[in-house]
């Protein structure tokens, strides 16, 4: 508990301990190898001093009785050289090069060795340091043998070798460790980053709060935010959309009056004007209160919607085309699917003057294409026209009616049934729309 | 002015006072004798001391809505009600069909739908008394197919919901309505011409055959709807009634 409460809560904190640590461990961790290296004395001096301990231990064995020679060489043995006694040699000379030039060695150091039978093992160890196992057999006078046994510590160099590896290691692992937990400290952040790039797009991310305090902030902060803005569109789009129907009422006014209007060109120029606010309203009201479309999705059949909408338009001399099957059903919402539908007939009928609609079956999909011999969409445009509010130039230009919201009414629409919107120029001229639906 | 004693008598609920003075106006106009109220008291009070054949009832009321008021109405009486509504959705328009309105205007309508909506219901509810024109809700099934004239719905025998234009619907109507029997294409045209006005353009012959295209289920559409020669049309297929 006590640990835990000394875990700082802020950032730069958690940040500063980390490092101190690491910087700590790594300090630790290659003083200890250092000062170890230096403590070894080089190989030279261990040799000669293997030859003294071995004509010492020869002086004071020759020197006393026989009988006691095995606990004296107990006794004067230390934890580094181990000495022994034997009637009998236990070592055998191999001839080795190496061999031989330390036997050497030990009677340059030693003269009094010179004239002495001695013979030699050293085993060098494979791994580092690589150190040696030196056993030298000298025999006394009498005939018998005392052995040392001792270890030659490597040379200084390789020892300085080594713990600079093991310094390196240990300062890669220190590295590693502080990489995870620095890892473990910005994943909030990584989470916030993510979520503010979907929040972007649009969607409603809670991200949790937690991690160090500031971070903690942060992300409260973030989920506040996300709140007020959803609450702040709400009442936007409320607000407009009872305007919109506030609007409907003298808009009835409006055009109850017009019936009175005795000049007839007056009075259809005046029903006119209402209907194109009307029909603004309508676009308008459909985009806002399409998220919340409280109408069930049912089996629907395209193909009658498809032909009421084209025959509607011939019916008002338009001309419009239908062509494929007489019955498809989907599953959809039929006044939403048939709003779209009609969306993208009228746009060929305004923008292309006529609509050939086709209803065809791609394996398990609906596709439904409107087609028009219009201008088409400039390329670089195909993706704008469906942002909310957008009007191509040309239209603007032609001050046509509308607010822009028909093809991005579609795209919603189709979004929440499961299907897609495909625009594309046709390449005799001219646009096709399709509207792809999972067929059942 | 038409003020003959025989002019049908309109009723308007309607709460903003110029939309109603309008409607007044529009109405005496076309030869009909209006009445009006401002809310539901209002139209209480106006429904017991007069003799009223057709309500136009706003769903927006201040106090107690048209939907309530439509349904104690309906608890009293079968007079034809039509719902004017500045909500022109879907599920509203079910609500007051279901609630056992006759019709539903959405907000702006112009004179010329209102006074042909108008004169189709009150022709309707007069002829209703002898004909067998189904009054209330009862679905009708033929062939598979069933026909719901409240919700105005018709679903294929695979349970699709089946759009039809107004006129086409009105046409499916008459002609469930008098299975098996020829109706001649003047009465036709009548019949489907009672709901809207522009309809007078389209020859029966045009509508029978979107029919057609609409009902065909593998070569079953023909001896649905089937001609005879110089006469009409006969509905072959027996309706159940439920």
């Amino acid at each position: 508990m006590k640990l835990l409460r000394l875990w700082p809560q802020r950032l730069v904190g958690q940040v500063t301990l980390v490092l101190m640590l690491a910087v700590a461990l790594e300090f630790i961790g290659s003083s200890i190898l250092f000062e170890n290296s230096r403590l070894y004395p080089n190989r030279d001096n261990q040799i000669r001093r293997a030859a003294e301990q071995l004509v010492a231990a020869e002086t004071i064995m020759e020197s006393g009785p026989a009988n006691e020679r095995v606990a004296e060489a107990a006794m004067i043995s230390n934890r580094a050289t181990e000495l022994t006694w034997s009637p009998l040699p236990h070592l055998v000379d191999r001839n080795r090069p190496a061999e031989n030039q330390l036997k050497d060695r030990l009677r340059e150091a030693e003269p009094a060795l010179r004239d002495r039978d001695l013979r030699l093992n050293a085993d060098t160890d494979h791994a580092l340091p690589r150190d040696t196992y030196l056993k030298a057999a000298v025999r006394l006078r009498d005939g018998s043998w005392l052995t040392l046994k001792t270890k030659i510590r490597a040379a200084p160099w390789a020892v300085l070798l080594s713990s600079v590896g093991s310094a390196f290691i240990l300062g890669l692992g220190v590295i590693a460790a502080a990489a995870l937990v620095l890892h473990n400290l910005s994943r909030p952040l990584r989470t916030l980053a993510e979520a503010a790039d979907k929040v972007g797009q649009g969607a409603h991310v809670r991200i949790s709060e937690s991690g160090a305090r500031d971070l903690k902030l942060v992300a409260e902060a973030f989920n506040a935010m996300q709140d007020r803005i959803a609450g702040l569109l709400t009442t936007r789009t409320e607000a407009l959309a009872a305007v919109g129907h506030d609007l409907r009422t003298p808009l009835s006014r409006l055009r109850l009056r017009a019936g009175f209007v005795k000049d007839p060109e007056a009075r259809e120029a005046l029903e006119a004007d209402v209907d194109e606010m009307t029909a603004m309203l309508d676009s308008l009201l459909a985009y806002l209160g399409g998220q919340e479309d409280p109408e069930p999705q049912r089996r629907t059949d395209l193909a009658a919607i498809a032909m009421t909408l084209v025959d509607d338009a011939t019916d008002a001399e338009r001309q419009a085309t239908y062509a494929g099957f007489d019955h498809l059903p989907v599953h959809a919402r039929p006044v939403s699917l048939k709003r779209a539908v009609s969306n993208i007939v009228e746009n060929a009928l305004h923008y292309g003057g006529d609509a050939a609609v086709s209803l065809t079956r791609e394996g398990r999909t609906a596709v439904l294409a409107v087609e028009d011999n219009g201008p088409g969409i400039p390329d670089n445009e195909l993706a704008e026209v469906l942002q909310p509010f957008h009007r191509l130039d040309s239209a603007r230009a032609r001050n046509t009616a509308g607010l822009g919201l028909g093809l991005t009414i579609v795209q919603q629409i189709l979004h929440r049934e499961g299907g897609s919107l495909v625009l594309k120029n046709r390449p005799q001229g001219g646009l096709r729309v399709e509207i792809r639906l999972p067929a059942l | 002015m038409a003020t003959a004693p025989l002019a049908p008598s309109v009723l308007i609920v309607e709460d903003d006072p110029a939309l109603r003075t309008l409607l007044m106006r529009l109405l005496r106009e076309e030869g009909f004798q209006p009445l009006s109220a401002g809310h539901g008291a209002e139209m209480a009070r106006v429904l017991e001391t007069n003799k009223v054949d057709l309500i136009l009832l706003d769903v927006m009321l201040p106090g107690s809505n048209g939907f309530d008021i439509c349904r104690s109405i309906r608890r009293e009486s079968d007079v034809p009600i039509v719902m004017l509504s500045a909500r022109d959705d879907e599920t509203d328009r079910l609500i007051g069909l279901e609630l056992g309105a006759d019709d539903y205007i959405g907000k702006p309508f112009s004179k010329k739908e209102l006074i042909a909506r108008i004169r189709a219901i009150l022709r309707r509810t007069q002829a209703g008394a002898q004909s067998s024109q189904p009054r209330g809700h009862q679905q009708m099934t033929f062939a598979g197919w069933s026909l719901d004239p409240g919700r105005r719905e018709l679903l294929s025998p695979d349970g699709a919901f089946v759009d039809l234009s107004g006129a086409e619907f009105d046409l499916l109507l008459a002609f469930v309505s008098s299975p098996q029997r020829v109706i001649g294409r003047e009465r036709l045209l009548e019949m489907s011409r009672a709901r809207f006005s522009d309809a007078s353009d389209r020859s029966i012959d045009v509508l029978v055959s979107r029919l057609r295209r609409k009902l065909a289920v593998t070569g079953q559409a023909e001896s649905l709807l089937r001609t005879v020669r110089g006469v009409g049309y006969i509905f072959t297929a027996p309706v159940e009634r439920r």
